[in-house]
């Protein structure tokens, strides 16, 4: 059974079409990537995955892990194991980081039947996790994201990932606002999560995030529905040729 | 002005009808003091809308009259859970009469004297005379003025020239709900001499439901270079309206810091009156409220900047609920020798329901042309794009609601960060949150 299957989803976003009838199938242990041009429907598809408010499903299933995935609320998805990195993660005055990462790690910890980690234990917890994303018991006291660097964001968008363990984990353009070191940084965080019980959607604009997250597939998306699949090497024509030729062949 | 055919200055006669057996009668000051205050909530009456500082809350439930003083009642054996056990001098009222079985004032150093006013006024009204009554404004203030025509039991607290307490004093006041809801006209009295310094927490809470009426009335005076953090918890009763003046003279570089935690009562308002009177003294107001149900909570300030280079500063931020009612009414005046003031103020709420309202009304009077002054209002409903981060870790909804007021709220708090009352106020909101923002709430 495929960890998610997508089958013909559509979607809108104030009454307007954006997602309209996608199709996309993930095994466990799979990298997938999207690519598309801005207004394709990628972020969409991330919220709709997510549930998040205002994002409607018009049309089709998400089966994940065969239970129905959008017959749930953003927070039980999040606990069966769907993870979301923002693309512009959110600040949250007043809430310290590490508040935020024990309540959600110990939210998941008790759907999945584990006990709950005291604050000592937490702390070692999240040590063995930061490995090299480079991350402060400073950044840690601090309220989430506030003030942080766009770097900082999405290395702590990592570190949520490590901490919460997700089977399933959507990237939406991570690289975004990275420079190449950061970029690298982040990359080897992803990477390292890479196993054969976890799949990946990683959503991005340009081809360069792929020379360091390397996917096994690659998905065009265009208007709403994929286009065009293939290999790795699809990601290296679409830097060469653009998307104009795609966004044709949909039309 | 009252015209007879509906009763606008309800509770008068019972004032003056039981003046000549309030403490300290035969008193020729006190007596006069009491006879003032009558005459000054009798030209008014009971506050309207129409009256500049309670234009958002009305008093109609007071009209009928209907609450006898409260009798002197049982004093319990101990005191309830909900007031904090800090170390501190401890001055107990039980129904607005000092309880000194319950209190603990036992080898006070001198220079310090921490009594009932109503036996100072009855065996040393000496003591009380340079101050009491000579602080509050009573024609600003009509209920302050009512409060003056009972002129009752409280809290009398004199600091010498250059005392710092040791510790905090304690000041509870206990409703226990007697037969039927009566009326407590509690009357305070803090004199700090020229450099004292000293904590004041005020802890209000019913040992019963059923209501009633408090109508509390607080005279601060601070000498040169004096000190006060006061600190105010209103968790009464919500059934009870409870009504608290407070009026402060500060002088030359003496600093008030005060913080208001309202939670309780059905209409619970906080006013406070501010002077600073001399130069380079600073004031500081901040509180933080919490309503649910059908809950009136109104904060109203007024503060007066009559001397140069004084600093003062506002922060109250509220959470509302259900249908409840939050108030701001806060004035910053600066006159015109008032030159170099520095005046802050901001009043933000968090509404957490289509149905609960907040009316604020900042305001900011400058005749001086050498300030710094600001003010601010803003009114809103949880982040939402904050709610969906926290959703989308697996928080539960409850959860991630009770997170972000929590944040909302942590910078009023700040303000009383390290002190003795901060984890108590802190656990008050937890409640308060675990009580109110349930898993079933809509999102």
């Amino acid at each position: 059974m495929a960890l998610l299957e997508i089958r013909d989803l559509h979607a809108t976003v104030d009454e307007k079409p954006i997602i309209n009838g996608l199709d996309l199938t993930i095994g466990a242990g799979e990298v997938h990537a999207i690519m598309g041009p801005n207004g394709s429907g990628k972020s969409t598809l991330s919220y709709v995955l997510t549930g998040r408010e205002g994002y409607e499903v018009t049309g089709g299933e998400v089966l994940f892990d065969g239970k129905d995935l959008l017959d749930m609320a953003p927070d039980e998805r999040a606990r069966e194991g769907v993870f979301l990195a923002f693309q512009y993660p959110v600040e949250i005055p007043g809430v310290t980081n590490m508040n935020f990462l024990r309540t959600a790690v110990n939210a998941v910890r008790g759907h999945r039947g584990e006990t709950p980690l005291d604050p000592m234990d937490f702390v070692k917890y999240i040590r063995e996790r930061t490995g090299d994303l480079n991350i402060s018991d400073d950044m840690l006291k601090r309220s989430v994201n506030t003030g942080f660097s766009g770097g900082e964001k999405k290395r702590m968008e990592i570190l949520q990932m490590a901490a919460l363990e997700p089977r399933f984990a959507i990237l939406d353009e991570t690289d975004s606002g990275l420079d190449i070191d950061a970029l690298k940084l982040v990359a080897d965080g992803v990477n390292a999560m890479r196993s054969p019980e976890r799949g990946m959607l990683v959503i991005t604009h340009y081809q360069r995030l792929l020379d360091y997250i390397v996917p096994d597939h690659v998905h065009v998306l265009a208007n709403g529905r994929i286009v065009k699949s293939g290999g790795k090497e699809l990601a290296l024509e679409l830097e060469e040729k653009g998307y104009a030729e795609f966004l044709e062949q949909a039309a | 002005m009252p015209d007879g055919s509906t009763n606008l200055t309800p509770f008068l006669d019972a004032a003056r009808d039981g003046a000549a057996a309030f403490a300290g009668a035969g008193t020729g000051w006190v007596d006069a003091l009491r006879r003032t205050g009558a005459d000054a909530y009798g030209a008014h009456g009971l506050p309207r809308r129409q009256d500049e500082y309670w234009r958002y809350t009305t008093l109609n439930a007071l009209a009928e009259g209907g609450f006898p003083l409260a009798a002197a009642g049982s004093v319990p054996a101990a005191l309830p859970d909900a007031v904090p056990a800090i170390a501190a001098w401890r001055f107990i009222l039980v129904d607005g009469r000092f309880a000194p079985s319950l209190s603990g004032l036992d080898g006070l150093p001198s220079g310090v004297e921490i009594a009932s006013l109503a036996e100072t006024l009855a065996h040393e009204p000496h003591k009380a005379e340079p101050t009491l009554g000579r602080v509050a404004d009573l024609a600003a203030m009509p209920m302050v003025a009512l409060n003056t025509a009972f002129l009752g039991d409280g809290l009398f607290l004199r600091l010498g020239p250059g005392i710092a307490l040791d510790r905090p004093v304690h000041l509870v006041s206990l409703t226990t709900g007697g037969a039927a809801p009566a009326m407590i006209q509690p009357r305070h009295l803090v004199v700090l001499g020229d450099g004292a310094t000293a904590t004041l927490v005020e802890t209000h809470v019913a040992t019963a439901g059923g209501g009633g009426f408090t109508n509390a009335a607080t005279e601060i005076e601070l000498g040169a270079g004096a000190r006060l953090h006061h600190f105010s918890e209103q968790g009464e009763d919500t059934a009870r309206v409870f009504l608290s003046g407070t009026s402060v003279a500060l002088g030359a570089a003496s600093t008030y810091d005060s913080f208001v935690l309202q939670r309780g009562a059905r209409i619970g308002r906080s006013e406070i009156r501010a002077v600073l009177g001399g130069p380079d003294a600073e004031c500081r107001l901040d509180g933080i409220y919490l309503g649910a149900g059908e809950q009136v909570i109104d904060n109203t300030t007024y503060v007066e900047h009559a001397a140069p280079e004084c600093r003062s500063r506002q922060v109250y931020k509220g959470v509302l609920d259900g249908f409840a009612r939050g108030v701001f009414q806060g004035k910053v005046l600066v006159v015109q020798d008032a030159q170099k003031t520095d005046g802050h103020q901001l009043s933000r709420a968090l509404l957490l329901s289509r149905d609960a309202e907040i009316d604020a009304r900042p305001e900011l009077e400058i005749y001086a042309d050498d300030v710094k002054c600001s003010h601010g209002a803003t009114a809103g409903e949880l982040d939402e794009t904050a709610m969906f981060y926290l959703l989308s870790r697996g928080i539960p909804a409850a959860v991630a609601r009770r997170m972000l007021i929590e944040a909302f709220l942590s910078e009023a708090l700040e303000e009383v960060a390290g002190e003795t009352v901060a984890e108590h106020y802190a656990g008050r909101i937890r409640d308060w949150l675990a009580a109110n923002v349930a898993d079933g709430d809509a999102q």
